[in-house]
């Protein structure tokens, strides 16, 4: 039991090393997020429901974004990166739009997705941020700026996309593989009476391959899979008494997809992708 | 003798697992930075497909500054004969022809866009102001794309160059080729910004 922790809190450091990069702030369930602090609570909330709403109406994903600091790189830069990374916008339709305030360096973007570059061009994007949003930025008033500038940019990309017939979210293929794997533990670990590691050899062998051939058909991740393959290996091998450690693994299972389960209710990035479309302008 | 099989045997496992995973890299990789390049050759169409309308509005304004407006034209033209296939890909003179054709082809841009400052009847008109967005977008485009190729170049480059990837690649792909890569060039550090 502690060694199947042990290992799973090692793959799980894994994936997030492989994924992570760095300085960018966090999503945490939120289209908006407002580390310059320029909203209220009521602002804020009210701006989420629209957005919100927007999403369920047309899976648009439409983020506001304010930002303390800009860390020295360009907003484009910096703009169509933090998209990639919360991966706003549908993973097949790329439709995310990133509204980004930087009041610290007087910078404003509107970063879209590969999807939306045809409903709203880098021209429309440039004319919502010179005649909606600056004029109210000019006389700081914020709020009143990235209102009328999401409500424009809704405008534009409205037409472009409707939400999914059947709300089919695809299961992350990790929750599949655990209890699979967990079953042809069992299924070995029952047929083997052996008694000493000697003898399980070939069972470890054999259960350690399919384990790590089919981790790597889930993921295509290397280390991963030969991690998975070594980590099934090793247990199968020095696991003292087969029937019962099988049951073992089986309710531990059961545990990762419950441990999952949380992250289904919040709003995160649909997995879309951003290639500098948009426009940028300061005041 | 059972103890060296079993060694064996795990070694034989271990060898598998590394080398196995592997055998599509060369080609799924070669494909990536294909698709990377077709991407970028597309950004860099699209900016010279916005020239002739930039330098028709412009030239309706500001008429007398032909040097610049010749250099664009010019540039442009070079640029046009020349497209990112994959055989240009691994071939270093051929890819620095067209490196710096495009790179000719910015900095006689960002000298009009210089110039067009000194025209403030221009800088009100509405077609150019959209025309500047436009360069504005298409300029930043190319720079995530030139980003995402050099990455994905630089991937398929330590495939081929380290090992267990040089191994499969003398084993089943031996034609494949180490791919150019872009060079920060003085303009690029300098940046020849759109300015406002």
């Amino acid at each position: 039991m502690k060694l199947l922790k042990s290992i799973t809190l090692l793959v799980l450091f894994a994936v997030t090393v492989l994924f992570s990069a760095p300085n960018f702030p966090e999503l945490n369930n939120s289209r908006v997020v407002d580390n310059a602090g320029l909203f209220n609570t009521y602002q804020r909330i009210d701006l989420e429901k629209r957005l919100a709403a927007h999403e369920t109406n047309t899976s648009n994903q439409v983020v506001v974004v304010t930002l303390n600091s800009l860390e020295g790189y360009d907003i484009a830069d910096y703009g169509y990166q933090l998209g990639r990374y919360w991966g706003i916008g549908q993973k097949d339709k790329n439709n995310g739009v990133l509204l980004i305030v930087a009041p610290n360096e007087r910078k404003v973007r509107i970063e879209v997705g590969y999807g939306l570059e045809g409903a709203l061009p880098d021209a429309t994007a440039n004319s919502i941020i010179q005649y909606e949003i600056l004029p109210f930025f000019k006389t700081g008033n914020y709020y009143d700026g990235v209102n009328s500038g999401i409500k424009s940019i809704f405008e534009a990309i409205k037409g472009e996309y409707k939400p999914a017939s059947s709300d089919n979210k695809d299961l992350p293929m990790g929750l599949l593989l655990f209890p699979i794997l967990f079953i042809v533990l069992m299924f070995i670990g029952t047929i083997s009476n052996a008694k000493n590691s000697k003898e399980r050899i070939i069972p470890a062998i054999v259960s350690g391959g399919i384990a790590g051939i089919v981790s790597w058909m889930m993921f295509f991740i290397l280390g991963l899979s030969v991690f998975i393959a070594i980590a099934v290996f090793l247990l199968t091998l020095f696991s003292s008494n087969s029937r019962g450690n099988g049951s073992d693994y089986y309710s531990s299972g059961s545990n990762f997809s419950g441990f999952d389960g949380g992250s289904f209710g919040g709003f995160s990035g649909g997995g879309g992708s951003f290639g500098g479309g948009g426009a940028s302008g300061s005041w | 003798m059972k103890i060296a099989g079993i060694i064996g045997g795990i070694l034989l496992l271990i060898i598998a697992l590394v080398i196995l995973p592997r055998i599509n890299n060369v080609p799924k990789l070669d494909e990536n930075v294909n698709m990377y390049a077709s991407q970028l050759d597309n950004q860099y169409k699209r900016r010279s497909d916005l020239i002739p309308n930039l330098v028709a509005t412009v030239k309706g304004y500001a008429s007398h500054e032909k040097d610049v407006l010749t250099q664009v034209t010019e540039a442009r033209a070079k640029v046009g004969q020349m497209t990112l296939t994959p055989e240009v890909l691994s071939n270093p003179e051929a890819f620095k022809a067209y490196q710096n054709a495009q790179d000719n082809l910015s900095s006689a841009l960002s000298r009009l866009m210089m110039v067009t400052e000194n025209y403030p009847e221009l800088k009100a008109n509405e077609n150019f102001l959209n025309l500047q967005a436009q360069l504005e977008g298409t300029e930043n485009r190319i720079a995530v794309a030139r980003k995402d190729y050099i990455e994905a170049v630089k991937e398929y480059n330590l495939e081929l160059r380290t090992v267990p990837g040089k191994w499969v690649a003398a084993l089943l792909y031996p034609e494949a080729k180490i791919k150019q890569n872009f060079t920060a060039t003085t303009t690029e550090t300098t940046t020849p910004k759109v300015a406002f």
